[in-house]
């Protein structure tokens, strides 16, 4: 990658352009603020300076009733003298100046009395050796009080505002410098977040990258900060993880249909050869194709159980839960069984709590109970006084535990995690009718509800758990 | 009885056009959803059997425009597709019934016999006779012979249903779904159990039958 390229990736990411808008919102919000502050001051400023000139005023009236005009003239031209920003004249009556720093006024502020602004030439500063002397009568604009004094003279006390301007720009200055070290600061902050963003970023798709050519063991990489990038990477991971054992699952899904369904799709194809080339009678063809159609019976059962629990372990549309009574779903496959399970010298108990509800597939709870009674009362039944079977839903614990139990020879440990496998059966001869599907539905179906399935020992027999939330 | 049936498999119709011929019925065919839409809606047949799948129109839209006209004639939907949800849908769009692929052709039959029964009245019957087997729906009330026969609610659910079908052929899923609610495979004899039972309580010291198992299909009641 140049890093030209890697530079525009940079700029295009993100954290990059959340940075920018920050900046942007940052620099907008300074400018209203600065408006504000300049004009705060200003106002408080021209206040002051007002109320200054009066001040004085009133000072210079004073010293000119107690002591006399000359005395007036002498203060006058003290203050006149001194540096700043103050403007200060005492004339006659005709406009002829006796003392001051400034002589050139627009001809009404002598003639009429109270506020003036106006610009007029700044003379040379008296009190430096002036560096300034391309510009010696610089531009200035003057705020100016007019009295007209009862002995005749006209006093006029003011201010140089140019200065206060300067006062002005100086906080403009200040800003803009300040403004400028933020952006490049911002900016570099932003470019420095959005490389190390950049780098997780570009470790997860040099992982995905990995898993997209085949490789499905390869993980993301997690670091010990414990950021968001981690909780992503560790999702990703799980994310991961379900994939594969899907995948795995569905390997061994086709192995299994591959073994499980081709020997009765030949038995059923041997059948109707044999049939065929029977000439002896329609007896014995009629017998054939009746084994035929039970045969296949049996393999669309199959075929349906797994695409149950094809659908089961896919997940169901929510739509397809809706709330349902476990408890009368228990109560109605054990009314369902009770007569078959008489019929076999077996007892079928219900040891129900009522009205427990959940959000469920109902036709998907009731047929994982009835594999699960379907279970007791096939591998239940052996062994001294067996044939005890009971159904059973309780809450524990936030949880709905969903039990069917017998009292028959149990699941030995290391089996019992076995039989959830598709078309795993424990006894060898396969003497009992069955796919073998019957306990991985039971599994997905629990999967499905977000709850888990699993054998315990009833001591003796088997308990088999469907554990489910409760909502 | 006058069937039509909206099937684009070829094979899979004129195996089924046969069948039906021989259990006595006439059977039209129609091989997409289009024609099978313009003939639904323009004679008046006694049952429908649609296909879900159909070229040019799906069986659902069929069945939904036909419902919109008013037309009110029973619709068994036929589908590869077997959830719970597909077939809830299918109900919903204003099927009667639902039968997945595959099927057996009993079980289409007696599915398809029991549908345009349902048009016919009797629906809303409160009571039904058999012979001399008397069910009273209000006061849930069973006699025989003048003798008051007691039965458990499920099996006199089961003898309802079986009674308002009379002389028809219902199969053991079919009692699963109506009866118990559940539409799922009961994967051992559970229902033969269930009706040997009723069957004790109702034949039993009687001289005639009335409950018969019909090999390879079903129960039915009749004289």
């Amino acid at each position: 990658m140049s890093s030209l390229n890697r530079f525009g990736q940079l700029l295009r990411t993100t954290t990059f352009r959340l940075t920018a808008v920050f900046i942007l919102i940052f620099i907008v919000f300074s400018v209203l603020l600065l408006a504000f502050i300049t004009l705060q001051s200003s106002i408080i400023i021209q206040r002051q300076q007002a109320a200054d000139i009066d001040h004085e005023i009133t000072q210079l009236q004073k010293v000119e009733s107690t002591k006399g005009i000359r005395a007036l003239a002498f203060a006058v031209d003290r203050l006149a003298a001194a540096p700043g920003p103050g403007i200060y004249y005492l004339g006659d009556a005709n406009g002829q100046m006796i003392v001051g720093n400034v002589n050139t006024f627009p001809s009404d502020v002598l003639h009429e009395e109270g506020s003036h602004s106006f610009n007029y030439d700044k003379p040379p500063p008296i009190d430096t050796d002036s560096t300034d002397l391309t510009d010696p009568h610089p531009a200035g604009y003057a705020v100016v009080q007019t009295v007209s004094l009862p002995s005749g003279f006209i006093l006029v006390v003011g201010r140089d505002v140019v200065e206060r301007r300067g006062f002005t720009a100086i906080i403009f200055q200040g800003f803009f410098a300040g403004v400028i070290g933020i952006l490049v600061l911002s900016i570099l902050a932003g470019a420095i977040t959005a490389r190390r963003v950049l780098r997780r970023i570009d470790a997860i798709n040099a992982t995905s990258t990995t898993i997209m050519t085949g490789n499905l063991s390869e993980r993301i990489p997690v670091t010990r900060r414990n950021d968001e990038f981690d909780g992503l990477a560790t999702n990703l991971n799980a994310m991961l993880d379900r994939i594969e054992s899907l995948m795995q699952g569905m390997k061994e899904v086709t192995d299994n249909v591959a073994h499980d369904l081709k020997t009765p799709l030949t038995r059923l194809r041997n059948q109707a050869e044999a049939a065929l080339r029977d000439a002896s009678g329609t007896e014995a063809q009629r017998e054939a194709l009746e084994t035929t159609i039970s045969e296949s019976d049996k393999l669309i059962r199959t075929f349906n159980a797994l695409l149950m629990i094809a659908r089961a372990e896919a997940g169901a549309p929510s739509g397809a839960l809706s709330d349902v009574d476990v408890s009368a779903v228990a109560d109605d496959v054990a009314e369902l069984y009770g007569p078959v399970a008489e019929d076999e010298g077996l007892t079928l108990d219900t040891k129900v709590t009522a009205g427990i509800h959940l959000r469920a597939n109902r036709e998907l709870l009731g047929q994982a109970l009835v594999n699960l009674v379907d279970n007791a009362m096939k591998y239940g039944k052996t062994g001294e006084g067996a044939g005890k079977i009971t159904v059973g839903v309780r809450e524990a614990e936030g949880r709905v535990l969903i039990e069917v139990d017998d009292n028959g020879p149990g699941i030995p440990v290391e089996d019992r995690k076995r039989v959830l496998e598709r078309f795993v059966r424990l006894e060898k001869s396969r003497t009992e009718p069955g796919s073998g599907l019957g306990l991985s539905l039971v599994a997905a179906v629990a999967r499905l509800h977000k709850g888990t399935f699993r054998i315990e020992d009833n001591g003796p027999g088997a308990r088999a758990v469907i554990d489910l939330p409760a909502v | 009885m006058k069937i039509l049936l909206i099937e684009d498999d070829r094979e899979a119709a004129s195996y089924l056009i046969q069948a039906l011929d021989e259990a006595g019925h006439v059977t039209h065919h129609a091989a997409d959803g289009e024609t099978g839409y313009a003939m639904a809606s323009g004679m008046d047949y006694e049952v429908l059997i649609v296909d879900r799948m159909l070229p040019r129109r799906d069986g659902l839209s069929i069945v939904e425009s036909l419902r919109a006209e008013n037309n009110k004639t029973p619709v068994l939907i036929l589908s590869a597709l077997g959830e719970v949800d597909d077939r809830v849908t299918g109900l919903r769009a204003g099927g009667d019934d639902y039968l997945t692929k595959p099927y057996a052709f009993t079980e289409l039959l007696a599915r398809v016999e029991v549908l345009a029964r349902r048009s016919s009245p009797g629906e809303g019957a409160t009571s039904f006779t058999v012979g001399d087997l008397s069910l009273d729906r209000l006061s849930r009330k069973v006699e025989r012979g003048g003798e008051a026969i007691l039965l458990q609610p499920r099996e006199f659910r089961l003898l309802e249903y079986l009674m308002k079908h009379a002389g028809k052929v219902v199969t053991r899923t079919m009692l699963l779904e109506n009866v118990w609610d559940y539409h799922f495979d009961p994967q051992t004899n559970v229902i033969d159990v269930h009706m040997s039972r009723l069957r004790s309580k109702i034949d039993r010291g009687f001289k005639t039958p009335l409950l018969q198992t019909i090999r390879g299909a079903g129960y039915m009641i009749r004289e």
